[in-house]
């Protein structure tokens, strides 16, 4: 039984007339690391919230097929009880600070007040979410002062102290100058390490090529090409639907058009490309 | 960008042990006292023996006194201009200013009526530099308080300053883009009024993406909400508090006692 399972899943927003997702089928095992890309509109968002439970519980609309995770079905739950389960991260840090505290510290600490976590247990557990994001040093700043990847990281641990089995993100780099990227990187990859499941949308190729264990190509709304990184991003049906692409491969399939590249797959980072031309 | 964003100063003194209602309670019972009191020296007095002592208690004298120097006194100031010159009450001309009379009677009720909004700003200001908002807030909510309605006034507190920030954003953007920032106020307003849209659908956006982040932290769950902080609440505490409301019950009882 897989921990992620969408049965046919198909959604449309309350006064639109074109469903966004459209008979998805998804099954992804728990400790798997799954990344999503498509161009915009192509409804990632939209599958983020599906298994945040945001959809249909907070934004309504019309859903049909079925969204489980862990054994337990989304629209038989609610999503108070959903989110300690799933937690979802997203683009700007900024809207992800909950406005109602005065420290980091407190910020952190909001998600177990609201689920009622005795006082005695919020402190450790503060302290240890900041260790695994490597924030402990900015306990005491205001949420507000920080920088955009430190703002990121402030979010990403007030969403990892609840302990959830899931962890949905939602571009969350697509903000960040690169020093912020790669902090933000630093700690979804020591999660998936730590053997939690995660499903991230991202674009930056290269970085999902080096992680991810499997990697889903969304477009208007349905899954059109899914498997292992490299075949997913080096694929020729990418490039002809309008994804954005790693500039190594679309340099390596110009030069093998040319006879330049001699190896039979692209690559997608740096390193393999630099290989790859050292043949030719 | 500024650190603090608001007025509390963290300080070791015996009114910040006290707890954030008793503290509120101070503040509403002295301004009820200096607006309800028969007597005319009520509002002087709580200034002289009762606020600046307090200050001083409390360890926030320097900043209390800036603040009153920089914005209560200037305001408590101009209100008694006006309501010397404008007030028509009395005969006992004092000195005339053109067509103005300032009598006795319209100089003695200035006065009050002033040193009581003084009373009124500065217990508030007491109040905000000695309690700490996110302990005041969690304490009125375990009181029974809606968590939405503390999350509001708490959250604008602090994401105020933001918004401003950005209202500032949009404008130095379309100023460096030849927007009319200087000319006269009307030709302003005209070239200021495209910039509304962009500031107002930009917060709604933000709002229902802050509305997604508090609830994926569970600010909806259904749960006793618990607190980080312990807020103290000592039997003095209480002692205090309904010491308070019996002065102000007898301060507005000798107010509308027949004398």
């Amino acid at each position: 039984m897989a921990f992620i399972n969408l049965q046919n899943v198909t959604y449309k927003y309350p006064l639109t007339k074109t469903p966004v997702l459209q008979n998805i089928n998804l099954q992804v095992n728990e400790g798997e690391f799954v990344a999503v890309i498509g161009p915009n509109g192509a409804g990632k968002s939209t599958l983020c919230y599906a298994l945040a439970g945001f959809v249909p519980h907070f934004f309504k609309g019309e859903i049909s097929g079925t969204i489980e995770v862990d054994g337990v079905e989304s629209s038989k739950s609610t999503l108070d009880e959903w989110v300690l389960n799933v937690g979802l991260a997203f683009q700007n840090p900024f809207n992800q600070i909950s406005g109602a505290k005065y420290t980091v510290f407190e910020e952190i600490a909001f998600g177990l007040e609201n689920n009622g976590v005795p006082r005695e247990e919020i402190r450790p557990r503060v302290e240890e979410a900041m260790k695994m994001t490597d924030i402990s040093n900015l306990a005491d700043r205001s949420p507000y002062s920080l920088s955009g990847g430190q703002q990121q990281r402030v979010a990403l641990t007030s969403i990892l102290v609840m302990k959830p089995k899931l962890l949905v993100l939602d571009e969350p780099t697509s903000q960040m100058d690169p020093i912020g990227t790669r902090e933000v990187f630093g700690v979804v990859r020591r999660m998936a390490e730590g053997g939690m499941t995660v499903v991230m949308v991202e674009h930056k190729m290269e970085w999902i090529a080096n992680f991810a264990d499997r990697v889903i190509a969304l477009k208007d709304g349905q899954i059109l090409l899914e498997g292992k990184p490299n075949e997913v991003l080096t694929s020729d049906v990418l490039a002809e639907n309008g994804f954005g692409i790693s500039r190594y491969t679309s340099t390596a399939r110009e030069a093998k058009k040319r006879g330049l590249w001699k190896k039979e797959n692209l690559p997608v980072t740096l390193d393999e490309a630099v290989e790859g031309f050292k043949l030719g | 960008m500024h650190e603090r964003l608001s007025f509390y100063v963290k300080r070791n003194s015996v009114i910040h042990d006290l707890n954030p209602l008793t503290k509120v309670i101070l503040t509403l019972a002295l301004i009820l006292i200096a607006f309800t009191s028969p007597w005319y020296w009520t509002p002087h007095l709580l200034v002289l023996v009762a606020i600046i002592p307090l200050s001083f208690i409390g360890k926030v004298a320097p900043e209390f006194f800036r603040t009153a120097i920089r914005i209560i006194l200037p305001a408590a100031g101009f209100l008694f201009l006006m309501q010397a010159f404008f007030q028509p009450v009395g005969d006992t001309v004092i000195f005339k200013f053109y067509f103005l009379d300032v009598t006795q009677e319209s100089l003695m009720f200035a006065f009050r009526n002033a040193t009581r909004v003084i009373v009124m700003v500065s217990a508030f200001t007491f109040m905000l530099l000695t309690t700490h908002p996110s302990e005041l807030m969690s304490d009125l909510t375990r009181r029974g308080l809606p968590g939405q309605f503390a999350y509001v006034i708490i959250s604008t507190l602090q994401i105020l300053p933001q918004m401003q920030a950005k209202a500032q954003t949009i404008i130095s953007a379309q100023r460096s883009r030849g927007l009319d920032t200087e000319s006269s106020f009307l030709k302003r307003m005209g070239s200021l009024s495209p910039l509304i849209g962009p500031l107002v659908f930009g917060s709604l956006a933000e709002v229902e993406e802050r509305a997604i982040a508090i609830e994926a932290r569970g600010f909806t769950s259904k749960k006793v909400k618990t607190s980080l902080h312990e807020i103290p609440d000592h039997s003095s505490d209480k002692i205090i508090r309904w010491g308070l409301v019996i002065l102000v019950i007898l301060s507005i009882a000798l107010n509308l006692w027949p004398s």
